[in-house]
């Protein structure tokens, strides 16, 4: 097991420390019982959004995830299955922590939200108001990569991430978005 | 020459055989009474003794072992009554009572993962952690009491061993002997296979697939299928310390 990490101000190079069940092989293998793998799932949603939040990962193509950590353990051998993977998956979009990317009833790719899109929207919205920097217009990649926001949690926020966040303002009128010719060029206004 | 012949001989032994034993009886009951004295005397002491020690007998997981199995020797149980005065006097009858409810708390809370059947010695530290800082630190004796407590319920707290190995059940549908006979083959490597149970007990395809199939559906062993033609088995109860209720990071 991985011994706890000092505490460091930067807690993305400290090594993330996965929890007992991580080494326990049947982890890996889908529970026949319905009880156990309930426990089993609701484990693996947590490893899932810990590790994602801890590495700041926003998205996930199942296919190659299962060929790394956290989904495969080489030390122990062994590694989850797509379709155990997708059933987790499926997990967290209904509590809001994921949502499936990519064609239609594919599954293939998901984002996931350790922290949820009506959060990062209000901690985006708060800065905004705190930098009076309501009603300028701002690029959306000024918010996630510009200066002025360094040092804020939302910087480096993956762009469709950062895109959903901008869409629960709009919806509640706390924002209004601005198509460009690209991405890039997309501007927000932020609103009182 | 007197010989003790005849009817006569016959009553003159049983009269003296009744006279030894009414001597022996009152002999007895002498040294009985003498020693009910003395063991009164010695449960005063006792309690004078609890008293003044009520302090380190809380503190002191090991002391408060011994003065418990001086109060067993002399007779006196310390539980026998919730309202019970040594259970006062020791001022230990709240303590297994809260050690009993966190005890049961645990094993509900992990039940989803292990079956009902967890390691006592991890429990122990799970009590440990859980427990205030600067509270009374729980030693196996006090959890042992504390489940012997727990015995009306029905939850069907009880301890068990498989070898080496000492684990608190608390489900009530006893394991049957198939289960507990498959379970030993796990002591050592937390695990088994099919293949392990037919070469150890020499037990036919069904019994065996059955005898699993319960177990699985109680949850106390779950699948490995890393390799699909010969599934291992393991036993989360064995598996050391895992945890089955890890507090999720969710923002």
């Amino acid at each position: 097991m991985t011994s706890q990490a000092p505490a460091t101000a930067d807690t993305t190079t400290a090594s993330f420390q996965f929890p007992e069940i991580y080494s326990f092989p049947p982890f890996f293998t889908r529970q026949p019982n319905e009880a156990t793998w309930k426990e089993q799932r609701r484990q693996w949603c947590d490893l899932i959004l810990a590790y994602y939040r801890h590495n700041r990962l926003f998205s996930m193509s199942l296919a190659e995830a299962v060929t790394e950590p956290p989904f495969a353990n080489r030390q122990i051998h062994r590694a989850l299955r797509v379709d155990v993977l997708r059933e987790i998956v499926d997990e967290l979009a209904k509590q809001g922590h994921a949502s499936w990317t990519g064609a239609r009833n594919s599954k293939d790719s998901c984002l996931v939200f350790w922290r949820k899109p009506e959060v990062w929207a209000s901690m985006i919205h708060q800065w905004a108001n705190d930098r009076g920097m309501l009603n300028t217009v701002l690029t959306l990649f000024e918010l996630a990569s510009g200066d002025d926001t360094v040092g804020q949690e939302f910087h480096g926020l993956d762009s469709t991430t950062l895109r959903k966040a901008l869409d629960v303002l709009q919806s509640q009128g706390k924002a209004q978005l601005f198509v460009g010719t690209s991405d890039e060029d997309l501007g927000v206004k932020f609103f009182t | 020459m007197r010989r003790a012949v005849g009817i006569g001989g016959l009553r003159r032994k049983e009269a003296e055989r009744q006279a030894l034993s009414r001597k022996g009886n009152e002999l007895a009951q002498r040294e009985i009474q003498k020693l009910q004295e003395q063991i009164s005397l010695m449960k005063d002491n006792l309690e004078d003794f609890v008293r003044e020690h009520q302090k380190d007998i809380r503190n002191n997981p090991v002391f408060r072992v011994q003065v418990q199995r001086m109060c067993q020797l002399i007779g006196v149980d310390p539980l026998a009554s919730r309202k019970g005065y040594m259970a006062e006097l020791l001022g230990v009858g709240d303590f297994y009572c809260e050690l009993g409810i966190q005890i049961i708390d645990i094993c509900v809370a992990t039940r989803s993962m292990n079956g009902g059947l967890m390691d006592l010695d991890e429990l122990r530290q799970r009590l440990i952690r859980r427990r205030l800082k600067g509270s009374e630190p729980v030693v196996e004796d006090d959890i042992r009491r504390a489940i012997n407590q727990l015995k009306p319920l029905r939850g069907g707290y009880r301890i068990v061993t498989f070898g080496k190995r000492k684990m608190v059940q608390s489900v009530a549908r006893e394991m049957n002997s198939d289960q507990s006979t498959m379970l030993t083959l796990a002591e050592y490597t937390s695990k088994f296979n099919i293949e392990d149970v037919r070469v150890a007990f020499g037990w036919d395809e069904d019994r065996i697939h059955s005898c699993i199939d319960d177990m699985l559906r109680s949850g106390i062993i779950w699948i490995d299928s890393y390799n699909d033609a010969h599934p291992e088995y393991w036993v989360p109860a064995f598996f050391s310390q895992l945890s089955g209720g890890n507090s999720g990071n969710r923002g």
